[in-house]
């Protein structure tokens, strides 16, 4: 619920300037070690958006799963989501764990709900760069 | 009616939560606080693992406090004033977890006073702590042998981050079904280079190698103090 919370705040925070606005989409990515469940997150979306102006908000979502990695055979590709190999199955030696931490706000889609005159921010599609991703969570 | 618009913007869901930890750990750091973030399932011993390690470290002249998330009542931090610690109870009203506004409220409140550790007994819940940066210097996981082995691979989350896992209530390993071998392997192909210990609070097995590990951390700690 907490997620979700802070993807309506954040999103709403962005539109502050634009005047009555509509959330019309929210695109985020969640990564398989995150501790987010998609299916539960899109839950807690729908009671938070209930009842408000961005009550038929779609929330995207894009699944980012983890890899394993062996030292000397790069990436285990035959890895499958959600299971987890013990041991590389070509050289048997002990894999890394890399990505899956994604829990990131990537993009939203919005309608004025009334004609007001264009404001330009800095958070606006055609006007600013995009706030880098905090990329401190990489894996050990 | 105008026209939908998108907006890019490809920033953490948890940003404001990061800058409130990285505030926490500007202000532990220059306190030479070691901080410890503790998580489990609800019941898995995090109190009772305090317990038994204030009195050994107390004994070594660190200065420790604690701060208890909970749901609700002040039962867990009443339990570590009575092992002779100062503690704060953080109670969440609902939320399943502490946030880094959270402990940073907590800490105003609690005044402490100059501390060597800062123990943060997180809410019990394996899930939404894990998420949560409250600018500790590490997490550690609790594992109780009355749980399932397989609890590293459900929770990969946590297992992931925690740079210590410590396993309690082993004097029960001969009663109970626990794989110890089976959850080493589980947290060790999670996280590599994570600490292991196994311990009970009741015999005080591998409380020494606990404590040592912290006491460890704290020296470091200390070296790095700006």
């Amino acid at each position: 619920m907490g997620v979700a919370l802070e993807i309506h705040r954040a999103c709403r925070a962005r539109l502050e300037a634009h005047g009555p606005t509509r959330l019309d989409r929210v695109k985020v990515a969640i990564g398989e070690l995150s501790a987010v469940e998609p299916e539960i997150l899109r839950y807690a979306w729908e009671a938070v958006v209930y009842d408000g102006p961005d009550a038929d908000a779609e929330l995207e979502i894009e699944w980012r799963p983890a890899r394993q990695v062996c030292d000397d055979c790069g990436e285990i590709e035959e890895r499958v989501d959600g299971e987890w190999l013990r041991l590389c199955p070509r050289c048997e030696l002990p894999l890394r764990v890399e990505g899956g931490r994604e829990l990131d706000l990537l993009q939203f889609a919005f309608t004025p709900l009334i004609d007001v005159p264009r404001v330009e921010t800095d958070e606006d599609d055609e006007g600013g760069s995009p706030t880098p991703l905090d990329g401190s969570e990489s894996l050990p | 009616m105008s026209q939908a618009r998108e907006v890019d913007v490809r920033q953490p869901i948890l940003a404001a939560n990061a800058a409130a930890a990285d505030t926490l750990r500007e202000r532990f750091a220059a306190a030479g606080t070691l901080v410890v973030n503790l998580i489990s399932a609800p019941g898995s011993g995090k109190t009772t693992l305090l317990e038994v390690t204030v009195p050994r470290l107390r004994a070594l002249g660190l200065r420790m406090a604690a701060l208890e998330g909970d749901i609700a009542t002040e039962r867990d931090a009443e339990r570590l004033r009575a092992a002779g610690i100062p503690a704060y109870q953080i109670v969440t009203g609902g939320t399943c977890h502490l946030d880094a506004r959270l402990v940073s409220a907590g800490l105003d409140q609690a005044a402490f006073g100059p501390l060597d550790v800062l123990f943060i007994e997180n809410v019990g819940n394996l899930v939404c702590p894990t998420s949560y940066d409250l600018g500790e210097d590490l997490k550690v996981a609790l594992l109780s042998v009355t749980e399932g082995e397989d609890k590293p691979f459900k929770y990969p989350g946590i297992f992931a981050r925690a740079e210590v896992t410590v396993v309690t209530k082993a004097d029960l390993l001969p009663h109970v079904p626990f794989k110890l071998d089976e959850a080493q392997a589980q947290v060790r192909t999670l996280r590599p280079d994570g600490r292991w210990i196994v311990t009970s609070a009741t015999t005080g097995q591998g409380i020494e190698e606990w404590c040592a590990e912290l006491v460890a951390r704290v020296q470091a700690k200390g070296a790095t103090r700006g």
